[in-house]
């Protein structure tokens, strides 16, 4: 070997065990400086991407969108006395909550942001979202939509946030299923590449009196998510000789995510 | 050669700006082209082993920095076997594993078979890719290998490799703007075939 090949080597070698001994605070502030150098360029290409995705959304036939805009109408409708009547049974609660002396009240504080685009990454399930710490969006908050659980804040920057879609084998969720008394833990699969993944209910109890169709909720512990948050529907169960584990179809289409709300905190 | 290796560290910084726009393609099995890999794939052919290790460190650096995820900060009496992640980094050496592979290429490249290296490239697109699938299984366990991972290993590799032509196409005519050959024994060569 040529000795200037060795010397490179040499220092290639030291450069990786460096890289490779990083901690979080300074792998964070490398991600951090990455990405505040390409932010110009993925300002200026997220806006045109948004442009190209408005245009192509506003070419869709214009029964499609009258049929569309007609059950949205009916929807709001249905949602303004669901709201009304939740706000009601909000009041209500704090109240009641408020003369038992409880420390916490209720409500959510939310901020809504738009998923600009997927990560170009090949394993990992990430989208982009544009809002950032500027609006108070700081690690592992919660990610919702209309439908229901969409992941979780993976590394929040100036004005972007990374979100881990809940279809990431990364992304565990406790949950527990609707009318029956069991709990797990919800992931994503890996090399689930399909247009419809679905995700792995494990840690069920062996005997679990489950049926598809049930419909799978946050259980709140664990500390990230907040309770009672829709993730899901049961598919099917595999029963196994320890325990029970179910297949979930997600509530939330990630394939065509618009609009989120990223919970900031759930106490005032 | 020093502006051109310049050239080829600045094509890659621009690949990384690149790829954050190409779309995955959906319709085969999300498999998207991977700009980062293949540009330093044809650069670390037509450099020399330095720089192609120099290449490499930028390259798996910034591609970690853009991919790695942060870790799980959880009630470990409530998940109670979290997902490991793999260690900032590992991307250097799998970039350098990848660069070493298509130096192999280097004597026919510098006879102008370019062709044979953007064979290659689609090669070393694919176990760049299953030494990284292999990787996290071995660190999250349960290794499991499904026909949509060898499909999107597979178009991934393919898309990469038709693009290789263009960016070959690329390196030669920045070489040509720096005075630089890539194919310095190509006019060798057919000396000795005559």
């Amino acid at each position: 070997m040529k000795p200037l090949n060795l010397i490179a080597l040499l220092l290639f070698l030291a450069g990786a065990t460096w890289a490779l001994t990083r901690s979080e605070p300074v792998v964070r502030e490398i991600q951090v400086a990455y990405f505040k150098a390409i932010s110009p360029a993925l300002k200026s290409g997220s806006a045109l991407e948004t442009k190209t995705r408005e245009l192509l959304r506003e070419t869709k036939h214009s029964k499609e969108l009258e049929a569309e805009h007609s059950t949205i109408r009916s929807e709001i409708g249905r949602l303004r006395i669901i709201e009304s009547r939740f706000q009601e049974l909000e009041h209500e609660n704090a109240e009641l909550r408020h003369a038992l002396d409880f420390k916490k009240a209720t409500d959510f504080d939310v901020v809504a942001a738009n998923i600009i685009r997927r990560h170009p990454t090949t394993w990992w399930q990430t989208a982009e979202i544009d809002a950032g710490e500027d609006r108070g969006i700081g690690i592992q908050l919660s990610v919702l939509s209309n439908d229901g659980l969409v992941g979780l804040i993976d590394r929040p920057f100036k004005n972007r946030s990374s979100v881990l879609l809940i279809t990431d084998e990364k992304c565990q969720v406790s949950v527990r299923i609707e009318g029956s008394p069991e709990v797990g833990i919800l992931s994503g699969q890996r090399g689930e590449f399909d247009n419809n993944p679905t995700l792995r209910l494990r840690f069920l109890s062996k005997n679990a009196s489950l049926q598809p169709g049930q419909r799978v909720f946050t259980t709140g512990s664990g500390g990230i998510f907040q309770p009672n948050i829709l993730v899901g529907t049961l598919i099917s169960v595999e029963r196994g000789s320890l325990d029970s584990e179910a297949l979930v179809k997600p509530a939330v289409d990630l394939s065509d995510l618009g609009t989120v709300f990223v919970v900031l905190s759930e106490n005032h | 050669m020093l502006r051109f290796n310049l050239s080829a560290i600045f094509l890659l910084l621009a690949a990384f700006l690149v790829q954050q726009f190409v779309p995955a393609f959906t319709g085969l099995s999300h498999a998207r082209i991977l700009i980062v890999h293949l540009v330093f794939l044809c650069a670390a052919v037509s450099v020399a082993t330095p720089t192609m290790l120099l290449l490499a460190f930028i390259g798996g650096i910034l591609w970690d920095a853009h991919c790695s995820l942060a870790p799980m900060l959880v009630d470990p009496e409530v998940y109670t076997q979290p997902t490991e992640s793999l260690r900032f980094g590992y991307s250097i050496l799998l970039f350098a594993g990848m660069g070493f592979l298509m130096q192999g290429l280097n004597p026919l490249f510098r006879e102008g078979k370019w062709h044979f290296s953007a064979l290659l490239t689609g090669v070393a697109t694919f176990l760049y890719l299953a030494a990284d699938y292999a990787l996290i299984s071995f660190v999250r366990g349960d290794f499991v290998i499904s026909r949509s991972i060898l499909r999107l290993m597979s178009y991934t590799a393919l898309l990469t490799m038709l693009v290789s032509p263009l960016v070959f196409w690329l390196l030669y005519r920045i070489a040509m703007v720096f005075d630089h050959s890539l194919y310095p024994e190509a006019g060798n060569h057919k000396r000795r075939s005559f």
